[in-house]
């Protein structure tokens, strides 16, 4: 049964390392089951590949550093083995040349990453992150909800 | 040549588990005189602990790894049972016992086609931006697909028990949180055919190949050593419980029978102030000449059998490799996909129990000892966890003694004979970095919770003059 996959991954004992948990969290009570997967991950595992290449669409959804926390932005990504030395965790990426070159199939996907503000031990969001997570849930439903020209759309914005 | 004696550094050493870096020392003629192999993180759960409720061990001991979690958890809970001093279910040992070979399979599936199979597959001299498992995509589709497959089935069955495939708390003090359901029960027994065939079919690819690396496995850490690890009463393979055995090079039973309970009388552990590892050592024998080997390779040189059909069958071709011990590190990767075969054909084993659907699966109890020490077989070899209590439950002391400790000066010689092998003279040779990381990749150390790795590895090898000065250097790519 065909079904749209969302991965929040990150280290949910690093606070806002673990946005895409509390962004999983989210929209597992908020997305109906029967149209949605969403899976927790520390990180992002080979052995993902297989439900990816199953499921007609997968966003990714990861904490990175930078200069403005809570900002975001989301992107479509592509399948591309890595050029850098690879073992037990990969990229979205290579996820989904993973997907294809060993299931046969790699779906639309995009990634939305937003901006931590502390990374230190701590399973809380930090004040500033946690005040957007509400419209960075909205986004990323949004694009699920949507079909895969609007999707682009709206990754481009 | 500059007569200077030199050093060249690994530093860090990739695909494994953590952190580390590796030491040549060159002396003056340019000839390898010692190697090191440093663990550079610094962990510290053994402080950490102190003054929490015991009752938490089993949960944050876990945390200690990302890939063999499972391990901490059962040899954090049966050191919880003995403080407890109760004797647990019947089927909630054989429940432990099944969540251990889960994560058998998946951190050998994880070591073997993740980690070490891009050298099996595109050899010790491909490019190392290619030897990962898309290099070996490319080059044996089945190969890289079973791989993924494989794991995937070790962690699903983790998740199916323990709730969840990382950290699962399932594993309590006194036995297992909540029953096996019949439904999970038939769940793992299907998926059992699927993983036994990968198996089957993988060995049979590496038994195809081995023949290539005659001279890896002449060297890597080919040399005489102890080997120890746990047997059951009937000196079987066991992953769970036992004692202790220890046979010499010639597979001549030194020790048998030993009790976990008292590790500190036959284990030593040395302080290395050039790592964060400590390294072990067999007692009566003394340091260092009392270096011994655990893990896969020791476990099948020292158990008289594995104890189902198919793995016996392997054991078989296993030990038709040498006429004594099997001493060549390589022969991890060998003796690891056994394993995987034995924990498939004994998971059926467990699976068909008439007992394993009880609902009998904790014993309660207050602490009824101040003491209590847990042991059980890792992936990489035996792990013990000791610890003390006081009054109110609290813990005052904790030591673990890790797998990878136990391998240390195995490593370090393992490395030493590589590099003697392949360095001679002021450069650093093409081929040997691969080989030196290979042979530690044999070991599978294990050397942090892989989630917490930060940032990129890339491979920087420096050649040092005794002054400080760089004579060679080679980086991996970016």
């Amino acid at each position: 049964m065909s079904f749209k996959l969302i991965i929040g991954y990150g280290n949910p004992l690093r606070s806002d390392d673990g946005v895409g948990w509390h962004v999983a969290e989210e929209l597992t009570e908020r997305l109906p089951n029967s149209e949605f997967e969403v899976v927790q991950s520390h990180q992002l595992m080979p052995e993902l590949a297989e439900k990816i290449s199953r499921s007609e669409l997968v966003i990714f959804v990861d904490a990175t550093r930078g200069e403005r926390p809570g900002e975001w932005t989301c992107k479509e990504v592509h399948k591309q083995a890595p050029v850098r030395a690879f073992s037990h965790a990969a990229s979205p990426e290579g996820l989904l040349a993973l997907a294809q070159g060993v299931y046969g199939a790699a779906p639309p996907a995009f990634l939305f990453v937003m901006c931590g503000g502390t990374f230190e031990h701590g399973d809380r969001l930090s004040p500033t992150v946690a005040e957007r997570l509400p419209s960075f849930v909205a986004a990323i439903r949004s694009l699920a909800f949507a079909g895969r020209s609007q999707n682009q759309e709206l990754a481009a914005r | 040549m500059d007569k200077a004696r030199r050093k060249i550094i690994i530093d860090p050493v990739t695909r494994i588990e953590g952190h580390s870096k590796i030491t040549i020392q060159l002396n003056e003629d340019g000839l390898v005189e010692d190697a090191t192999f440093h663990v550079t993180q610094f962990r510290g759960f053994e402080k950490m602990c102190e003054g929490r409720p015991f009752t938490e061990m089993p949960s944050l001991m876990a945390r200690i790894c990302g890939i063999c979690p499972v391990a901490h958890l059962i040899a954090s809970a049966k050191a919880c049972d003995a403080l407890l001093a109760v004797r647990i279910p019947p089927t909630a040992e054989k429940l432990r016992r099944l969540i251990n070979l889960s994560q058998i399979v998946q951190s050998h599936a994880l070591s073997f086609f993740y980690l070490s199979s891009p050298d099996l597959v595109l050899g010790m001299d491909a490019n190392p931006a290619k030897t990962n498992l898309f290099g070996v995509l490319a080059e044996n589709q089945q190969l890289a697909a079973d791989g993924i497959n494989l794991r995937k089935f070790g962690q699903q069955i983790i998740e199916r028990l323990g709730g969840k495939r990382i950290h699962p708390a399932w594993v309590v003090p006194g036995g297992v949180s909540e029953p096996l359901s019949e439904s999970d029960r038939d769940a793992i027994l299907s998926s059992l055919p699927g993983a036994f065939a990968i198996i089957k079919r993988t060995l049979d690819w590496f038994k195809g190949i081995i023949g290539k690396y005659g001279e890896e496995i002449a060297m890597f850490g080919n040399f005489p050593s102890l080997f120890l690890g746990l047997t059951n009463r009937n000196g079987g393979l066991d992953f769970y419980d036992g004692g202790i055995r220890v046979v010499d090079s010639s597979r001549n039973v030194i020790a048998n029978g030993l009790d976990p309970n008292k590790y500190f009388e036959y284990i030593g552990e040395k302080v290395d102030p050039a790592s964060y590892l400590k390294s072990t050592y067999y007692v009566p024998i003394g340091y260092p000449s009392g270096i011994y080997r655990v893990g896969p390779l020791a476990r099948l040189n020292l158990a008289d059998r594995c104890g189902t059909e198919w793995a016996d069958r392997e054991l078989i071709n296993f030990r038709g490799l040498e006429r004594t011990a099997v001493l060549s590190s390589f022969h991890f990767h060998y003796a690891r996909l056994i394993e995987i075969l034995y924990a498939v054909e004994r998971m059926e084993q467990l699976l068909t129990d008439r007992e394993i659907l009880s609902k009998h699966v904790r014993s309660f109890a207050r602490p009824n000892s101040e003491e209590g020490i847990g042991v059980a077989e890792a992936p990489r070899g035996i792990l013990i966890h000791h610890y003390k209590i006081d009054d109110n439950g609290l813990m005052r002391w904790a030591n673990l003694v890790i797998a990878t400790g136990h391998n240390s000066m195995a490593m370090n010689r393992s490395v030493l004979q590589v590099a003697k092998h392949f360095v001679h003279g002021a450069k650093i040779p093409a081929g040997m970095l691969n080989r030196v990381e290979a042979v530690i990749r044999a070991y599978d150390p294990c050397l942090s919770c892989s989630t917490h790795a930060v940032g990129q590895m890339p491979l920087h090898v420096q050649l040092l003059s005794s002054t400080g000065e760089v004579v060679d250097e080679v980086s991996r790519p970016d």
